[in-house]
């Protein structure tokens, strides 16, 4: 001790914490601002009776323009489809389901994906090599092939819909997780931790994957605008939902056909899906910038 | 001291490294022992072996890294031979470990409260949690921290380098191992900081007569905190022995190219430590 104790000046600086830019909150903030309002719109705007019943036909006022164009009627402010359908009450009805299955999409990707992602990652060695191949045969078919194949043979359902979405969009969760959960076993601590005998279950369980939160919630984010696209474009294609249930996919697929004569009905579920999946990406961006490893100091 | 029977007793240990086409060896037929209360150092350069040396103790070796040839004793059982490894049985209960750079060597999601608990509930079976409270913050103070209570909620990034450091040591001894291995535990510290960590170290061998194996390059730090040491080079131990034995007159030409490395070493300067 006697040579270290004398003559040293203390340079003990406080260390910074690694924060955000403060425009990056903000930024996530504004995305996600109108993404809450277009929810709560389309669950609580039909508990209000201010819109009329979605399913409603009516035969004698059919492919009426919106309210805004001549010849359109304000009690249809976005106008009626071919069975005289109010507009806006499908879009608000369709969207209920719409978020609904982007949201279980979601869940129902990253859940598997992001276990495998992990797996592979922490444990590295056959069973990387094992999911990694797996990822890259996955990632090789196109998806419309593999919903093709199981709606034929199972028919169209929403837990159907769940598979394909789980099949398709749990390879790239799981591409990404892999390689945080690279650097994050990298660590110095994951060493402490083996070093005091906790189990590999623990590590990762506990460990490992509150480490990865942030990068999860942003893979969500995005999974949430791939899963819709899916179901739209499944729905479309008359794969996904079909009447008498109401998506924003099933809505396009409706006005195909009257395109030429009556373009709102296809509009305005397209105007939405865009929209909303523009919103969701954007914000899954912001958040995986945010919790991007490079740009964390720990 | 040499009446006691050794803590730690690796005999003619041979680590070697399997790459592609060929085998390293790490470690050359090493010997070498640490009594409990008894600090023993382990110095060299980069590449020497001293942190192989140190993890295979605990087992924490990479994939293509293994035991060839020696065996490592740990409080009278082998836990370590050719083709037998059983330092899952010893980790965290036996030997605590302390690694480099303390502000990683801890979950920073996690509280101190949170880890802490975390090692004791492991390692004493059916404790309970007003046990755990006691015992962590019984830990921390014997680290000589002084408000135990605020240190424990607090999150690794809201505590000082040197705060951190006495958590992980804290962290590596609340299950009372009879052997503490720290490797190269100082070197993210600025020199006031390893100033006291030595300190501390000395205080925990002297009061709770843990043997400690106190792997670092620095041979000034070594000096000051060791009763006996090792020094290596190219996976070898070429020389064990007293402090002063090494210091005074080193038998090797290494340790005395590794002494004329320190500067100011003869006059007694404090060297700028990296």
């Amino acid at each position: 001790m006697s040579q270290l104790d004398s003559k040293i000046a203390t340079v003990t600086a406080s260390e910074p914490m690694a924060r955000a830019p403060r425009r990056r909150r903000t930024s996530v903030f504004w995305l996600a601002l109108p993404l809450g309002v277009i929810a709560v719109l389309v669950v609580f705007l039909p508990m209000t009776g201010l819109l009329h019943d979605p399913g409603q036909t009516d035969l004698g006022n059919t492919l009426a323009p919106p309210g805004f164009l001549s010849g359109g009627s304000w009690s249809h402010p976005l106008g009626t489809d071919k069975l005289g359908q109010d507009v806006l009450a499908q879009l608000v009805e369709g969207g209920r389901l719409t978020l609904f299955i982007g949201l279980v999409g979601a869940l129902v990707s990253i859940g598997p994906g992001t276990l495998m992602g992990v797996l592979a990652g922490y444990f590295r060695g056959w069973v990387d090599v094992v999911i990694s191949r797996l990822i890259d045969a996955q990632l090789a078919l196109p998806f419309i092939l593999i919903a093709l194949a199981i709606i034929a043979n199972r028919g169209s359902s929403l837990p159907i819909l769940f598979l394909v979405l789980a099949l398709t969009g749990w390879a790239p969760c799981a591409r990404v997780t892999r390689s945080v959960a690279m650097t994050v076993r990298e660590r110095q601590f994951v060493l402490g931790l083996r070093a005091a005998g906790a189990s590999e279950a623990r590590i990762v369980l506990r460990h490992i994957v509150p480490n990865l939160a942030g990068t999860i919630v942003a893979l969500g984010t995005l999974q949430v605008g791939t899963a819709i696209l899916v179901e739209s474009a499944l729905s479309f294609l008359g794969l996904g939902i079909v009447p008498p249930d109401i998506s924003w996919g099933a809505m396009l697929a409706a006005g195909q056909d009257v395109l030429s004569r009556a373009w709102w009905v296809a509009l305005f579920p397209g105007l939405a899906i865009t929209l909303v999946v523009l919103l969701v990406n954007l914000l899954g961006d912001a958040l995986l910038t945010h919790h991007d490893p490079r740009k964390r100091r720990h | 001291m040499p009446a006691l029977p050794a803590l730690l007793d690796v005999r003619g240990l041979t680590i070697t490294a399997t790459l592609p086409g060929r085998e390293v060896t790490l470690l050359d037929d090493v010997d070498l022992q640490v009594r409990a209360g008894e600090v023993v150092g382990v110095v060299g350069e980069s590449g020497s072996g001293k942190t192989t040396l140190a993890r295979s103790v605990v087992g924490l070796l990479e994939r293509n890294v293994s035991v060839a040839g020696g065996a490592i004793d740990l409080v009278g059982e082998t836990v370590a031979a050719p083709g037998l490894d059983r330092t899952e049985t010893v980790r965290g209960s036996s030997v605590g470990m302390v690694f480099q750079d303390a502000s990683r060597s801890l979950n920073p999601l996690m509280r101190v409260r949170r880890a802490l608990g975390e090692v004791l509930k492991r390692h004493v079976p059916g404790i309970d949690a007003r046990d755990v409270a006691a015992r962590s913050a019984d830990v921390l103070r014997k680290m000589r921290i002084e408000d135990p209570e605020r240190v424990l909620d607090s999150y690794p990034h809201q505590l000082s380098g040197g705060l951190r450091q006495r958590v992980a040591i804290g962290l590596a001894v609340v299950t009372n191992p009879a052997l503490v291995i720290a490797d190269e535990c100082t070197t993210a510290l600025d020199v006031t900081t390893q100033a006291e960590v030595v300190t501390l170290f000395r205080h925990l061998v002297d009061e709770l007569g843990v043997g400690l194996l106190f792997v670092t390059h620095d041979l000034m730090l070594a000096s000051d905190l060791c009763d006996r040491i090792a020094v290596m080079y190219a996976g070898r131990v070429v020389e064990d022995d007293a402090t002063d034995t090494v210091l005074g007159s080193p038998t090797e030409d290494y340790t005395r190219r590794l002494l004329e490395a320190v500067p100011h070493w003869s006059e007694g300067e404090p060297a700028a430590h990296g």
